[in-house]
């Protein structure tokens, strides 16, 4: 625990700091991630089942440890902690972690096991390594606008990666059927049909949730600059998923567009979201 | 003794398995013929296209091969020596082993098929039915089915296709998911395009459309199916809104060129589309395949597929071999504490027997006694004896598992100078039952059922 003086400064403040606190809760879940991912590699060069059932729980352990750390974060700054890009990153990560372990245990998709939890250790290692920048907020500001825009960001992001990862095993399932040589890398891939199913569910709901998270942003923005264009890659980016991913669903709803280029175009739009991120750290 | 007289696919021609095998008619009275007969105690017939085998159990290995042979001889009216010729005969744990294997699919013509699981399960309950199992093959087949389980689901060898028309629908269904609901085009109305779709309905496909050249062979085709049978030129049509495509013409050009499907695949709405062309010169031109969502297989690309998976169950089997050595060596523990239960109650009776006769010798010297002390008395002798008795016998049922048990048995005798032409215990009995005395030779009645 932190004593009083060190969670606040002379003015009363909430000090700004990282996601520094997770100091041992998220270096935890981080080894509880890559035991995770090595079991479940060896899963899949042995193509056995044990390995995996044992990775599926290391990401349990982490999903948990991630949530403590949230929480914790929470509970030291007095508010749900998404004011920073470390916060961002950190609740994007567990976002991402949950919809693994739902694709992983509901539909037995064990083959994101090496798609979604790589990505959620990365964006923890990242919030664990960026620099704290946190904004100090007028308590005001802590509910509103902001939040509500950054929550539903980071959610419209989450369904993306969950898009991404789906679209990364059709490709994959589908390289597969092309080649006709590999009945032993198909029998581990879902079906072309599930990977569209879910990875089109996963669009249809981040895209409205990217819609509105920057329809919020463009308040947000002129709440506190007076203007709706600051450019910069926190703002042009999310624009062009968006624009990517209007382009798909609009081919996918009104031309029964789907695919191999429809899975191109979700991975597009899914690097793009993942630019603005990027952007934000900086 | 356990023996196993059969024939297989290896052993013998089809004529002869023909003649050899009994339909699941004469099965039941079969099996009570076969046991009714004096040295075979125990049977069981497992008859398919492929093989017969049968299981028997009696005290005498020789006469208990002969009597089956004899009986495969009159059952089925053919020379003891034919019998012989294509027949083999195992003993003990090879009999065990090769029964085990054979459930387990190891043995069979195609590695690793499924329904011999269910025809031995079946044989099983005809013979336990005609009484003519007992605790011997009771736990003999329970164990091998078991263990044919075992196999199956925690290795390959029945995972994956081995035949074209089921790796088409494998494929298919690594396509579409759940094959429930979708529509399949037939061009061509032959056998195979036949074969093909049989195995498609039966796995979920609902909608069937027939193109044929001659009208009158897709109508009767599509009838069987409840399908819709169209004439050659409406069937390309089709290609725009079915999921699955199946060609087999006799035609000498590819029927559906690249120009054609790509149309068609531009026009679709529904996902990708699936063909599957089993025709010999092919029907699909192969850049087909380069189409986007396109996936086109010949018949050599199913072979392919076919031979990568007979590979993969062969690597699956060695898998497989080694949990049946588990489990053979179990069953032969098994039998062996059966083996050790007769010298255990010999063993028990020996020395509660010198208690009993040292109290005898001993009552003139305590004089007389109240019933309490006289009781005490007993008491006290039968506790020495227990406790003396306690590790021999627990060091004899370790060593059974470790399968030196008769050694040990041996050596036990001399020392507590137990006769060696004891009883062997009749097969079956559990040790819990066989605390009497040593039972009388030849206990097992007619039906040989052990009790």
């Amino acid at each position: 625990m932190l004593t009083s003086s060190e969670r606040f400064d002379a003015a009363g403040a909430p000090r700004p700091c990282g996601v520094g606190v997770g100091l041992v809760l998220l270096p935890l879940a981080l080894i509880a991630y890559f035991n995770g991912i090595f079991l479940a590699f060896t899963a899949m060069v042995r193509r056995s089942d044990s390995p995996q059932r044992g990775a599926e729980v290391s990401f349990v352990i982490a999903w948990l440890l991630q949530v403590g750390a949230v929480a914790y974060e929470g509970v030291r700054v007095g508010y749900f902690p998404l004011t920073s890009a470390g916060d961002y990153l950190l609740v994007l990560s567990w976002i991402v972690l949950t919809l693994y372990l739902l694709v992983a245990l509901r539909w037995r998709i064990t083959q994101a096991s090496l798609i979604l939890p790589p990505l959620a250790a990365v964006m923890a290692f990242v919030a664990l390594l960026i620099p704290a920048r946190r904004l100090v907020l007028p308590p005001a500001q802590q509910k509103g606008w902001l939040s509500f825009h950054v929550g539903i960001s980071v959610l419209g992001m989450g369904a993306l990666c969950l898009a991404f990862a789906m679209a990364l095993i059709y490709l994959m399932q589908d390289r597969a059927l092309k080649a006709k040589r590999a009945p032993r890398v198909m029998e581990r891939l879902p079906s072309l049909a599930t990977c569209d199913r879910i990875g089109y569910h996963a669009v249809l709901w981040g895209f409205p949730l990217l819609t509105i998270g920057i329809a919020t942003g463009q308040i947000v923005l002129w709440a506190r600059h007076g203007t709706l264009w600051m450019g910069g890659p926190k703002q042009i980016f999310p624009i062009l998923a968006w624009a990517v991913l209007a382009v798909l669903l609009y081919a996918r709803l009104v031309r029964g567009f789907r695919g191999r280029k429809s899975a191109y175009l979700t991975i597009a739009g899914f690097a793009l979201g993942l630019l603005t991120v990027l952007g934000m750290t900086r | 003794m356990l023996v196993l007289v059969g024939l297989n696919h290896k052993s013998a021609p089809l004529a002869v398995r023909e003649k050899l095998g009994f339909s699941e008619a004469e099965l039941p009275l079969a099996v009570e013929r076969l046991v009714t007969g004096d040295p075979v105690e125990e049977g069981i017939i497992v008859s398919t296209c492929n093989r017969v085998e049968v299981v028997a159990r009696a005290k005498d290995r020789h006469a208990a091969a002969a009597a089956v042979k004899e009986f495969l001889a009159r059952e089925h009216g053919v020379s003891l020596d034919e019998v012989d010729k294509f027949t083999y005969e195992l003993e003990g744990s090879e009999a065990v082993r090769h029964l085990f294997r054979v459930v387990s699919g190891l043995d069979s013509m195609v590695l690793g098929e499924p329904q011999i699981l269910g025809q031995v399960k079946r044989a099983y309950e005809v013979a336990r039915e005609a009484g003519a199992t007992g605790a011997v093959l009771d736990r003999l087949l329970q164990q091998g089915l078991a263990a044919a389980k075992r196999v199956r689901t925690e290795t390959g060898i029945s995972r994956h296709a081995v035949s074209i028309a089921f790796a088409a629908v494998e494929l298919a269904k690594k396509i579409f998911g759940d094959l429930g609901g979708r529509s399949a085009l037939l061009l061509g109305a032959g056998k195979m395009t036949e074969l093909a779709a049989r195995h498609l309905v039966s796995n979920g496909v609902s909608r069937i459309v027939v193109a044929n050249r001659t009208y009158s062979r897709a109508a009767a085709l599509a009838e069987r199916f409840a399908g819709e049978a169209v004439n050659w030129d409406e069937g390309f049509a089709f290609l725009e809104r079915v999921d699955i495509v199946v060609t087999g013409t006799a035609a000498a050009e590819p029927v559906l060129t690249k120009a054609i499907v790509q149309k068609a695949a531009r026009a679709r709405r529904s996902g990708p589309l699936f063909l599957i062309d089993i025709a010999v010169p092919r029907d699909v031109a192969p850049d087909v395949n380069d189409l986007d969502n396109v996936y086109l297989y010949d018949i050599d690309d199913l072979q392919g597929v076919v031979d990568s998976n007979i590979e993969e169950r062969r690597r699956q089997a060695g898998l497989a071999a080694a949990m049946i050595e588990g489990e053979v060596a179990s069953f032969a523990r098994w039998r062996q504490s059966l083996d050790l239960a007769p010298t255990i109650t010999a063993l028990r009776d020996r020395l509660h027997g010198i208690g009993k006769a040292e109290i005898e010798r001993f009552r003139r010297r305590l004089g007389t006694l109240s019933t309490d002390q006289r009781q005490a008395v007993e008491d006290l002798t039968r506790a020495v004896v227990q406790k003396i008795l306690h590790n021999p016998i627990r060091h004899l049922k370790g060593c059974a598992t470790e399968g030196s048990g008769s050694d040990v048995a041996g050596l036990y005798r001399r020392i507590f100078d137990i006769p060696d032409d004891l009883t062997p215990a009749p097969d079956g009995s559990e040790p819990a039952a066989a605390s009497a005395s040593p039972e009388a030779p030849g206990a097992p009645g007619p039906g040989g059922r052990d009790d």
